[in-house]
């Protein structure tokens, strides 16, 4: 083998190991905690809309200070802390806590309207997109689907759009926990 | 030629320059996760590891994770200063090959 070859075959193993590395999908279990959080969050726009601003308001939080734990856990089990990662993810969903508080911001000073209830969808779709395009693929999904439940409340006025919205969000999540399982175990030795 | 001058010894093993190359995107790597990424025994990479942190490159942390003691490393100010020598010596004979 010449020097040039043994040069090549050790870029390629770097550039292995590194590529192995770049396979971001997220925590299964925190999908499931958001799917179920969405489930009940949308649905009681719909059927308790006087409870869903508290609601949010304490899911909200709580949720983002408990995905925060599991991912440090997480990083912490599978051994690999990355600080620049974390802080892009803490920025995300700092960045995404402020726009989900602007958006609701015409109802606190206006009172509750339809449109300024579906902004928050738009608003989902928006974090939810980016999320997937910059951190978690799976997560593009459920912001397209947040999308077509925005069209779907301003274009075509339709019945429970918010549980609908949240059953297919939460059907997605779920289905990107399922894929995190999957490509996890696959990527765990035997 | 004068761009082989600029390579580092210490990188000049694949597993080494792995290890940095790794260590420098994602900040710190438990012993295990090097393991499972490199395909290495763990006698192997104790050695590379080892020689790495003989050279300065490498900083430890003790720490337990589940009651189990695991060790992590990170890339040092002189180990990062040293990686981006060698990578860009590594670039110029690669150019001057003509690959």
């Amino acid at each position: 083998m010449t020097k040039t070859e043994q040069l090549q075959r050790d870029l390629d193993y770097i550039a292995g190991a590194v590529r192995r590395r770049d396979q971001a999908v997220g925590i299964p279990a925190l999908y499931l905690f958001w799917a179920a959080a969405v489930l009940v969050g949308f649905a009681s726009a719909d059927f308790a809309p006087r409870i869903t601003g508290l609601y949010w308001f304490v899911v909200g939080i709580g949720g983002g200070l408990f995905s925060w734990w599991m991912g440090e856990r997480d990083d912490r089990r599978r051994g690999i802390r990355d600080q620049a990662l974390g802080r892009r993810y803490g920025l995300h969903w700092l960045l995404a806590g402020v726009a989900y508080f602007l958006t609701g911001l015409p109802m606190f000073v206006h009172g509750p309207s339809p449109d300024a209830a579906s902004a928050f969808l738009l608003t989902t779709g928006i974090v939810y997109g980016l999320a997937g395009v910059h951190l978690d693929r799976p997560l593009l999904w459920c912001g397209l689907l947040a999308f077509a439940g925005y069209i779907a409340l301003v274009a075509l006025s339709l019945a429970y759009a918010w549980t609908i919205t949240g059953v297919l969000i939460a059907a997605c999540l779920v289905l990107a926990a399922v894929f995190a399982a999957r490509v996890r175990t696959a990527a765990t030795p035997q | 030629m004068k761009a082989l001058d600029g390579l580092d010894p210490a990188f000049e093993h694949r597993a080494r320059l792995a290890i940095a190359v790794l260590l420098a995107r994602h900040g710190e790597i438990s012993f295990a996760r090097f393991k499972q990424e490199l395909a290495l025994t763990d006698g192997n990479l104790g050695a590379q590891l080892r020689r790495l942190e003989d050279d300065g490159y490498l900083a430890l942390r003790r720490d337990f994770v589940d009651r189990k003691p695991v060790t992590w490393y990170a890339l040092s100010k002189p180990g990062r200063k040293a990686l981006d020598t060698h990578l860009s010596a590594l670039r110029a004979v690669i150019a001057a090959s003509g690959a």
